[in-house]
């Protein structure tokens, strides 16, 4: 799909107090002065640089300006009921069963549909946007405050002034979904800025997983997407949050996702990065009450120049919880994978259990993956470890598969295949693992 | 058996590549079409060594000499065309694999055969499949593991037999299947071993081993020693009978002098 540049004119939005006021228009006050907070803070607060050690490998100086980006302000999405672009359309086609699909296009919830059944029992799925404008109190008292704030930083708070939709998913107390719910997104300006939320509310003792596509074509010019994500998990609820990034080249995925697990929860979540130029991921876990536990898992594989960075925490606030971190990269062309990752065991945490890997395979000289995996421990009662390694593929692997008759290109497909496929056998979710290894087979064809 | 060998090796000399000794210093080995032929020789006298030259290891250089196989010059040939043309060599210390199931691998494999555009029948591979796993009494599961992950020294070798059996070489070189299999297991892989000879009595087989025992399971036509890198005796049966009773002594002094 071939994209006409979109230069921004002086009567689109940019990003900036005038923009914040029309975002809110139709808000309610309380919405509109959380807004404004927002905005106070983002101008307060200096962009990162590459002097702070969180952003030390992603220059945003020389990969993002902001002054030239066109704001998504949810008013240029198709009309309801338009045709869906094919590639959106494929995607989704893919897809294996869903409990709930909404579909979101330049920032806009264009589409909610949610099994009949789950809506009986007490199940939202809806527009965060229209959610908060019928007053919704779990949103008041949830959105961007205990989980994504604006003070968290400059990101943080652009999207809490700025963003113009998303969605919202409260699962009752034991109330179970079987199948996912799933998000496709589409942005399809060249050159826009779109900011978007998830908020979900698993309460006590229910069952949900949630998978988030996003998808583009590619770009001429930078296009920023920037997502805020929200996931609490209350006593003995499980939840499983998957984002796969598959923007076109040109884009540029910046996400600040925290999740919250309360006692005995499973709050689990894979962050898969495939497309785009630049994906940076923010991601803190928190572990809140004895018993809960976080399965953290990432996959990403680069090529050409792509760089996905990522920013982990793990923050055993309670005592006598768990969290298992496993994220995977291979890296081709000049691709940059970077690697942060802390395990914060609280003072007081005992009996904490927290693991932390890094793992990346390295298929050309010019790749390049920088890991740097951390501890931070104020509880003497705990089991923690963590590792990364970086490494090419193995000889004696790729020997011992071409001995059977495989091509070098086969054999090599193969251990990659396998290499990132550990992450996949962690969170099998239908429709995921295919989507993702069809797209991985994809890229490797282009190696 | 009065045939042309299916594989003929003459005054073969390889290195490690880089390296300035050869390890192989003159190896010559013919194999006709059907026989068994095993090689014994002490440590690091250089059986693996020729096992992956003849496979096509990329760390060796062959310095000198000719491996021919089936009429074709096997050194020039990468070690997929190897395998496609019907080599195939069971190593002794088998590669992990991570996260790829031996049934994926082995679909791969014999996808791998076919012309472009030529689809592997499913069916017929799962039910082939479940059938050499059950010749040698390993349990279907066994399939969805990935290669060699965590697998004992035994399930190793076992896998290494049951590729062999899917992927139905003319030429089978095992180095050290015996090694570290239980007396059951040696059994198991023996008599699948035999069986398959039984199905395609063309096949040859070079069997690299240190002990007897595997021989009284697998008759070998020859019996060759190997020392020092070269094939110092060459006979029936009875020569590996002979190592068993008196080991390598008199063959090391011989060539020392
Ligand atoms: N890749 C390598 N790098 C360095 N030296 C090697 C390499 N491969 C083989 N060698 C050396 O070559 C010699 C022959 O090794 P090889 O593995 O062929 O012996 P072998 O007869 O198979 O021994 P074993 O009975 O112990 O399996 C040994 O001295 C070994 O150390
Ligand atoms: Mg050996």
């Amino acid at each position: 799909m071939s994209q006409a540049a979109v230069v921004r004119q002086r009567t689109d939005p940019a990003i900036g107090r005038a923009t914040v006021a029309g975002m809110g228009a139709a808000d309610p006050a309380w919405l509109r002065a959380r807004r404004d907070e927002a905005w106070a803070i983002y101008q307060a607060t200096p962009m990162p640089s590459t002097r702070s050690e969180e952003w030390r490998y992603t220059d945003l100086a020389r990969k993002l300006q902001l002054d030239d980006l066109v704001v998504a302000d949810g008013h240029t999405g198709p009309a309801a009921g338009a045709l869906l672009p094919g590639p959106l359309r494929r995607t989704m086609e893919q897809d294996g069963d869903s409990a709930g699909r909404i579909v979101d296009v330049d920032g806009k919830v264009v589409s909610v549909e949610l099994d009949e059944s789950l809506a009986r029992q007490g199940v939202v799925l809806t527009s965060l946007r229209e959610a908060a404008r019928q007053g919704d109190d779990n949103i008041r008292r949830l959105l961007a405050t205990a989980a994504v704030p604006a003070t968290d930083g400059k990101f943080p708070a652009l999207n809490a002034a700025l963003w113009s939709d998303g969605v919202f998913l409260r699962v009752p107390s034991g109330v179970t979904i079987e199948r996912p719910v799933r998000l496709s997104r589409w942005v399809s300006r060249s050159g826009s800025a779109t900011f978007t939320r998830i908020l979900i509310v698993a309460e006590a003792s229910s069952r949900l997983s949630f998978v988030e596509e996003t998808l583009s074509p590619d770009f001429d010019r930078t296009t920023l997407v920037n997502t805020a994500v929200e996931v609490f998990s209350r006593g003995g609820a499980q939840v499983q949050y998957v984002s796969l990034q598959r923007l076109g080249r040109g884009g540029f995925y910046l996400a600040n996702q925290r999740t919250l697990a309360e006692r005995d929860s499973t709050l689990d979540t894979l962050n898969v990065a495939l497309g785009g130029s630049v994906g940076r991921v923010d991601l803190n876990a928190r572990l809140l009450g004895p018993g809960a536990n976080s399965d953290m898992l990432g996959l990403y594989f680069g090529d050409a120049d792509q760089h996905f960075d990522f920013n982990t925490s793990q923050d055993h606030v309670s005592p006598h919880a768990h969290s298992d971190l496993l994220y995977k990269g291979a890296l081709d062309g000049s691709a940059r994978g970077v690697f942060r990752g802390i395990i914060r065991v609280h003072e007081g945490a005992q009996g904490t259990d927290a693991y932390q890997t890094n793992r990346n395979l390295i298929l050309s000289d010019d790749a390049i993956a920088t890991s740097l995996p951390n501890l931070e421990i104020g509880a003497d009662d705990v089991r923690c470890s963590h590792g990364a390694t970086v490494g090419q593929l193995d000889a004696e692997a790729l020997f011992y598969l071409m001995s059977r008759g495989l091509t070098r290109g086969r054999a090599e497909r193969l251990v990659v295949l396998g290499f990132l496929g550990e992450v996949l056998s962690r969170l099998p979710l239908g429709g995921v693992v295919e989507k993702v290894t069809n797209a991985i087979v994809a890229k490797l064809r282009n190696v | 058996m009065d045939n042309a060998p299916i594989l003929n090796v003459a005054a073969l000399r390889a290195r490690v590549a880089d390296e300035d000794l050869d390890i192989l210093k003159g190896v010559d080995l013919a194999i006709k079409p059907g026989e068994i032929h095993a090689i014994m020789g002490p440590n690091g006298s250089g059986k693996s060594t020729l096992a992956k030259v003849i496979a096509g290891h990329p760390a060796y250089e062959p310095t000198g000499g000719l491996v021919n196989f089936d009429g074709e010059d096997l050194l020039e040939m990468e070690p997929d065309e190897r395998a496609q043309a019907g080599v195939f060599m069971a190593f002794q210390y088998p590669v992990e694999i991570p996260g790829v199931s031996i049934a994926n691998f082995l679909r791969t494999a014999l996808q791998a055969r076919l012309e472009d555009g030529e689809e592997l029948d499913l069916f017929d591979f799962q039910e082939l499949l479940m059938d050499r796993m059950e010749l040698l009494e390993m349990d279907p599961s066994f399939a969805q593991r990935s290669v060699n992950d965590g697998f004992s020294g035994g399930e190793k070798k076992r896998n290494e037999i049951l590729q062999m059996a899917i992927l139905n070489p003319s030429l089978a070189v095992m180095d050290e299947t015996d090694s570290g299999l239980d007396i059951d297991a040696l059994k198991i892989v023996a008599n699948g071993v035999n069986t398959l000879k039984k199905e395609n009595p063309d096949i040859s087989v070079l069997l690299i081993t240190h002990y007897q025992r595997i021989l009284n399971h697998v008759t070998p036509d020859v019996v060759h020693v190997m020392v020092d890198g070269r094939i110092v005796e060459s006979g029936g049966p009875e020569v590996a009978l002979a190592l068993e009773a008196r080991g390598y002594e008199e063959y090391r002094n011989a060539h020392a002098a």
